[in-house]
C-alpha cells in the first residue's frame, strides 16, 4: 500500500526523472539485445534492427509502463481539472454567478467566523496556556464590607454573585503557594492614563500590573527588557512596558524609546522596553498600551491601587487585583484549588472584617485561564453564535440555489454526459468529473470569499469597536483554523451543491438523450423539476427563517425606542474629563466645573448645561447599600446613585414631583441635601412624607443625606431594565460627564465645545465626545448588530431565492414552449398563460413560506434574550414577513409570466 | 532459433517473473533471456510488455528495483523479490499447479 502511493506520488512530482529512469532502462534493454545479435554474427545495422523488431513499439511500451506505475488517480484529477476549467470558461455566465453566489455565502461565513475565533476560540498567546489559572469567586450573596472593582476579565453569572477580583493580600498568599505554583502574578485596569512628552497629550491605556506579571506568562521582551520583581518594590524608579502595537502606532517602531521618559499622570516613567510581537492581548478584546507596576498606582493618581505595605491585613477589604497562576507541573488545578479555596474561606469567614457569612456559600475557584478569563466573550458571544447561524442558513440557500442553476445546466449537458456513456466511461467517472468541477466551482468561490471575508471581519470589527466604551482589541488574523474552516465549508459547499446533479448526469438515459428529444416534457424533465422545485421551496423557507428574525430585532428596537426614558434625550451633548488626572484637588475640581458650566452656558446653541459622575444611558451604574430613616435598624435597602452638579435636572428636562431641585449652594452645604426619585419613596419611605428624611451608609463614618426634593423615575444603566429607586447626592470630587442640552443638533457644536475646555485648561483631554442618541445606541449595540446583520443575510437569502425562483420559472416556461404554444393556439388567452405560471411560482412560494414559518416558530426562541416585549412567535411579525416575501417572490415570477404569453404559437409548433 | 516456440497465456508473466527473481535480483533483459533458457526456449515472452508486466509488479510491492552496475559495467536496474513478492510467488504457484493439474485432469478424461 505505502509502495503504492509512494511510487504514484513519486510519479507525479519527479515525472520527468520517472520518465528518464525508464527510458534509461529500456535503452539498456535494447543494448544488450543488441549486443547478443552482434556475438551471434550479425552485422550492426542488422543486429539493432532485429532487436527493435522483437522489443516492439518503444512508445507504446513506455505508456504502458506508466499506466502500470498507477499514474492514473492524479493524472485524471488533473485532467478533470483541466476539462473542468474549459467548460467554466465556456460559459461564463453561469460561472460568474455561480462564484459570485458562492463567494457571498463563503465570505460572510467566514467573515463573521474569524470573529467567533478571535473572541471564543483563540487560544492566549503566552507559554503553555493550558498551565494558567485565573481565580474567580462566587457566593450567593454579595460581599459586604467590601470595596471591589473590576474591569471586566471575568463573566459575572446571573443569580450567584461573582468576580475576579480579589485583595493584594490574597494574591500574596496565593503567590506564596510554591508548591502549588511556579509563578502568580496579578494585574488591573487598564486605566485611562493621560500620556505627554511623546508629541501632544493623548489617553493610553494602562495597565497595573505585579512585577512577575511577564515572567508568569512567559512573555519575552521584544526590544530592553521586561518587568521584574524590583519594579514591584516600594520606592522603586517609576518604569512603563510598551505593547508591540502601541509602540509601532506611537513611537514609530523605534528603537530609541528604551530609556526615554514619558510622563503619565504627570509622573516621568522610564520606558524600559517592548514586549513581544505575539503577545497581543490576555482578555479578549481588551486593549492594553502599557503596562506599569502596579506599586506605582497611586503615583498615577489611582488612589484604589493604594497598598498598604506594613500591613497587609488592612488591604484585605479591596479587592481589585485579578490573579493568575502558572501550575507547579504535577500539580492538578484541582489540588490547587482546594488548597486556595481553604485560604480564601479562612480570610472571608474568618478575618478582622468577615465579608461572608458561612451560610452565603463563598467559594474561590481556580479556572484555566483561556476559560476563565473571558473579556468581551459574555457580552459578544451569544450574538456571534446567532449571527454564525443566520449566515449558515444564507449558505445553504446558496448552495441550493447553485444546485438548481447546476440542474437546469446539466439539463443542458444530458446529450455530453450520453456521448460520455455511451462511449465507455464508467458512471463513477462521470460522477466525479462532474463533482470536480463543483469543488473547483466552490474553491473559486472560496478563493474570492476569502478576500470578502477579511474586509467584512475588519468591518465588523470597526464596528464593534466603534461602539465599546474602551478601544477594543481583536485579533483578526487568519489562522490555520480560519484558513481550515473556509476550505471546509467550500468542500462541503461543493458536494453539497454538486452532488445531486453529478447523481442525476450519471443516470442519463443514453438511448433518450441521443435521439435528441430535449424540447418535449420526458418523464426525466419532470423528475428533474421536482427537485428543482424543492431547492426553490427550500430558498424560501429558509430566508423566511431569517427575514422572521430580523423582523423581530426590529420590532424590539422599535420598542425599545419607544420607551420613555424620564428625561428629554434628543439633543443631548456628553463628554467626560477627569481633572484628577492632571493633578487637581478636590477644591480645584468644583471650580473648574462651575466655569466650564458657566463658559458652556454661554456657547450660542447651548440651552442648559450641567455635569454628573455619569451620564445616564451611558453604560455606567453606581449602587450602595443604604439604610432609610424610619426602617429597622439592620435592615439595608439597594438604591441606585448618581452624583449630579447643579442645574441638572433642568438640563436634561427630569420633571420635580414634591420639594426642590438641588441648587449651588447644595454643592459646598453642610447639610448634605439629596433628591430621590419616586420609586425610592414609593418603596423605602413606607408612607411618610419623604422630604427631610434621612439616608445612608451603615458604617457610622458613612455620609448621611437628607431629602430634600423627589423627581421623576429615570431609566439609569438600561433601557430595558424597571425603573428603580434612584438617589441624586450633590457631586463634590472626581471626573464628571458633562451633559449640554442644545436648541438643535449638538453635532454641530463639538469643536466649540472642545474649544472651551481647552481655553480653560489644554492639560484636561476631553474623553469620549457624544450625543446622548449616540449613548443609548451603544447600549443596544447588541440588538442592532444581530438586527442589522440578520436584515443584511435575511436579504441577501430573498434575493437568491428570487434568482432561484426566476431562473426555475424561466427554465420551465422555455421547457414548456410547445404546450402553452398548443394552450394559445387552442384559445388560452394571455391572462391564462399568465395565470398558468404565476400560479406554479405562488404555490412555491406560499409553501416555502409556509414551511419556513414552522421552522421560524420554533427557532426565533434562540433569539428571546434579544427580544424586548415581543413575543419569539409574534404573529404581526410573522404576518408581515410572510407578506413581504410572496409579494417579493410574485414580482419574480411575473418576468417568466410575461415571457409566457409572449410565445407564439406558430413558431413554438415549428420548432419541433 | 527455435521453431515451436508458443506466445505466454494471459496471466503468467506475472508468476514467471516472479519464479525467475526468486533465484536472485536481476535487471528485465537477463529476466527475458532467463525465461528462454529455463524454458528450453520454448516459451516466449514479448519483450515489450515485460516492462510494464515489471512495473506493474513494482506498484504492488511484490518486487522492488534498485539502480547498479551489470556484469558489463554498465548502469542497469535491477528488481529483487520482497517478502510479500515470496509470499504471492507461492501462493500464485499453488494456484497455476491446482489449474494446470485439473485441465489435465480434464483432458485426459475425455
Amino acid at each position: 500500500m505505502l509502495s503504492d502511493l509512494y511510487i504514484r506520488f513519486r510519479s507525479l512530482f519527479r515525472r520527468t526523472k520517472v520518465d528518464e529512469e525508464l527510458d534509461d532502462e529500456l535503452r539498456f534493454h535494447l543494448e544488450r539485445q543488441t549486443e547478443k545479435y552482434l556475438q551471434a554474427g550479425m552485422n550492426p545495422e542488422q543486429a539493432r534492427r532485429q532487436a527493435r523488431i522483437e522489443f516492439g513499439g518503444l512508445p507504446q511500451v513506455q505508456e504502458e509502463c506508466r499506466q502500470a506505475r498507477g499514474l492514473t488517480f492524479l493524472e485524471t484529477l488533473a485532467r478533470d481539472l483541466q476539462f473542468g476549467l474549459r467548460m467554466l470558461r465556456k460559459s461564463p455566465g453561469f460561472t460568474i454567478v455561480v462564484v459570485l453566489t458562492l463567494a457571498l455565502g463563503i465570505g460572510a461565513n467566514t467573515a463573521i467566523f474569524t470573529l467567533v475565533n478571535a473572541v471564543m476560540l483563540r487560544l492566549l498567546p503566552v507559554r503553555d496556556p493550558q498551565q494558567l489559572v485565573v481565580a474567580e469567586w462566587s457566593a450567593r450573596n454579595r460581599p459586604h464590607h467590601l470595596w471591589t472593582s473590576s474591569f471586566g476579565d471575568c463573566q459575572d453569572y446571573e443569580g450567584m454573585r461573582s468576580d475576579c477580583s480579589l485583595s493584594y493580600s490574597m494574591f500574596q498568599q496565593i503567590r506564596d503557594q510554591k508548591n502549588l505554583f511556579a509563578n502568580a502574578m496579578a494585574f488591573a485596569g487598564p486605566a485611562q492614563l493621560d500620556l505627554s512628552g511623546n508629541g501632544a497629550a493623548t489617553i493610553a491605556q494602562g495597565e497595573l500590573v505585579s512585577g512577575s506579571y511577564f515572567e508568569t506568562l512567559g512573555v519575552m521582551p521584544a526590544i530592553g527588557r521586561t518587568l521584574d520583581s524590583g519594579d514591584e518594590k516600594p520606592g522603586a524608579e517609576p518604569v512603563a512596558v510598551l505593547d508591540y502595537g502601541y509602540w509601532q502606532r506611537e513611537f514609530g517602531g523605534s528603537p530609541n524609546v528604551i530609556g526615554r521618559t514619558v510622563r503619565l499622570n504627570n509622573t516621568a516613567f522610564t520606558i524600559v522596553g517592548v514586549a513581544d510581537s505575539r503577545f497581543t492581548r490576555l482578555t479578549p478584546g481588551k486593549s492594553v498600551d502599557l503596562w506599569v507596576p502596579l506599586t506605582q498606582g497611586t503615583q498615577l493618581g489611582q488612589e484604589w491601587t493604594q497598598i498598604n505595605t506594613s500591613n497587609f491585613g488592612a488591604d484585605t477589604n479591596r479587592w481589585w487585583l485579578v490573579v493568575v497562576g502558572r501550575l507547579q507541573s504535577g500539580i492538578s488545578r484541582k489540588q490547587a484549588q482546594a488548597a486556595v479555596n481553604a485560604i480564601f474561606l479562612n480570610d472571608a469567614l474568618h478575618g478582622t472584617t468577615p465579608v461572608w457569612t458561612a451560610g452565603d456559600d463563598p467559594h474561590l475557584w481556580l479556572l484555566p485561564a483561556q476559560q476563565g478569563l473571558s473579556g468581551i466573550r459574555y457580552q459578544y458571544g451569544k450574538p456571534l453564535m446567532l449571527l454564525l447561524a443566520a449566515v449558515g442558513i444564507v449558505l445553504l440557500i446558496a448552495c441550493a440555489n447553485v444546485a438548481g442553476l447546476m440542474l437546469a445546466r446539466s439539463a443542458a449537458r444530458e446529450r455530453e454526459m450520453a456521448v460520455r456513456l455511451a462511449m465507455g466511461a464508467g458512471r463513477r467517472r462521470v460522477i466525479r468529473q462532474l463533482l470536480t468541477e463543483s469543488l473547483l466551482l466552490s474553491l473559486l468561490g472560496a478563493a474570492l470569499g476569502a478576500l470578502l471575508a477579511y474586509a467584512g471581519a475588519t468591518g465588523l470589527a470597526a464596528f464593534f469597536s466603534s461602539n465599546s466604551y474602551s478601544p477594543l482589541r481583536l485579533d483578526l488574523e487568519p489562522n490555520w483554523r480560519v484558513l481550515l474552516f473556509a476550505v471546509g465549508v467550500a468542500v462541503l459547499t461543493g458536494i453539497g451543491f454538486g452532488l445531486a446533479p453529478a447523481l442525476r448526469g450519471a443516470r442519463a438515459n443514453v438511448a433518450m438523450d441521443l435521439k435528441g428529444s430535449t424540447t418535449t416534457v420526458g418523464h426525466g424533465a419532470r423528475e428533474r423539476f421536482g427537485l428543482g422545485k424543492w431547492l426553490v421551496v427550500m430558498q424560501v423557507a429558509l430566508s423566511m427563517v431569517v427575514l422572521a428574525g430580523a423582523g423581530l430585532l426590529l420590532r424590539t428596537l422599535n420598542k425599545l425606542h419607544s420607551i420613555d426614558p424620564g428625561f428629554d434625550t434628543h439633543n443631548i451633548l456628553l463628554f467626560s474629563i477627569d481633572p484628577e488626572l492632571a493633578g487637581y484637588n478636590k477644591r480645584q475640581i468644583s471650580d473648574l466645573y462651575a466655569t466650564l458650566q458657566r463658559r458652556l452656558d454661554a456657547l450660542p446653541g447651548v440651552v442648559d448645561t450641567s455635569y454628573s459622575s455619569d451620564a445616564l444611558l451611558d453604560g455606567g451604574l453606581w449602587t450602595e447599600d443604604v439604610r432609610v430613616e424610619g426602617q429597622a435598624h439592620k435592615n439595608t435597602v439597594e438604591s441606585q446613585m448618581l452624583s449630579v452638579g447643579p442645574e441638572y435636572f433642568e438640563t436634561m428636562k427630569i420633571p420635580l414631583m414634591d420639594g426642590r431641585f438641588l441648587g449651588k449652594s447644595d454643592m459646598r452645604g453642610t447639610q448634605l441635601a439629596a433628591v430621590v426619585n419616586r420609586q425610592f419613596v414609593r418603596r423605602f419611605t413606607g408612607g411618610r412624607n419623604p422630604i427631610g428624611l434621612h439616608f445612608g451608609g451603615t458604617d457610622a463614618k458613612d455620609p448621611q443625606w437628607q431629602i430634600i426634593g423627589v423627581v421623576g423615575d429615570t431609566k439609569y444603566a438600561t433601557l430595558q431594565k424597571a425603573d428603580a429607586p434612584t438617589a441624586y447626592v450633590p457631586l463634590t470630587a472626581g471626573g464628571a460627564t458633562f451633559e449640554l442640552r442644545t436648541a438643535f443638533s449638538p453635532v454641530g457644536l463639538m469643536p466649540a465645545v472642545r474649544n472651551v475646555v481647552h481655553e480653560v485648561d489644554n492639560n484636561i483631554p476631553v474623553i469620549r465626545m457624544r450625543t446622548q442618541s449616540d449613548a443609548i445606541d451603544r447600549l443596544l449595540f447588541n440588538e442592532r448588530l444581530v438586527a442589522r446583520l440578520f436584515g443584511m443575510f435575511g436579504a441577501l437569502g430573498l434575493i437568491l431565492a428570487c434568482i432561484g425562483l426566476y431562473g426555475l420559472l424561466s427554465f420551465d416556461v422555455s421547457r414548456r414552449t410547445r404546450e402553452i404554444g398548443v394552450r394559445t393556439a387552442l384559445g388560452a388567452q394571455r391572462r391564462d398563460v399568465l395565470l398558468l405560471v404565476l400560479r406554479q411560482g405562488f404555490v412555491l412560494v406560499v409553501v416555502g413560506v409556509t414551511l419556513g414559518a414552522a421552522v421560524a416558530m420554533v427557532v426565533t426562541r434562540l433569539l428571546g434574550s434579544l427580544l424586548y416585549d415581543v413575543r419569539p412567535t409574534d404573529p404581526f411579525t410573522f404576518a408581515i414577513t410572510a407578506v413581504l416575501l410572496i409579494a417579493i417572490g410574485l414580482i419574480a415570477c411575473s418576468l417568466p409570466a410575461g415571457r409566457a404569453t409572449r410565445v407564439d404559437p406558430m413558431t413554438a409548433l415549428r420548432c419541433e | 532459433m527455435s521453431v515451436n516456440r508458443i506466445d505466454l497465456p494471459q496471466g503468467t508473466l506475472d508468476l514467471l517473473i516472479l519464479r525467475i527473481l526468486a533465484l536472485g535480483p536481476q535487471h528485465g533483459w537477463a529476466i527475458s533471456e532467463r525465461v528462454q533458457q529455463m524454458s528450453s526456449e520454448v516459451l516466449r515472452i514479448q519483450q515489450g510488455s515485460l516492462y510494464p508486466g515489471l512495473h506493474r509488479l513494482e506498484r504492488r510491492g511484490w518486487i522492488k528495483a534498485h539502480w547498479g552496475a551489470s556484469d558489463n559495467n554498465r548502469r542497469a536496474k535491477y528488481y529483487e523479490l520482497t517478502k510479500s513478492g515470496f509470499k504471492q510467488l507461492e501462493a500464485e504457484k499453488d494456484a497455476w499447479e491446482k489449474l494446470t493439474a485439473a485441465v489435465g485432469q480434464v483432458l485426459r478424461a475425455v
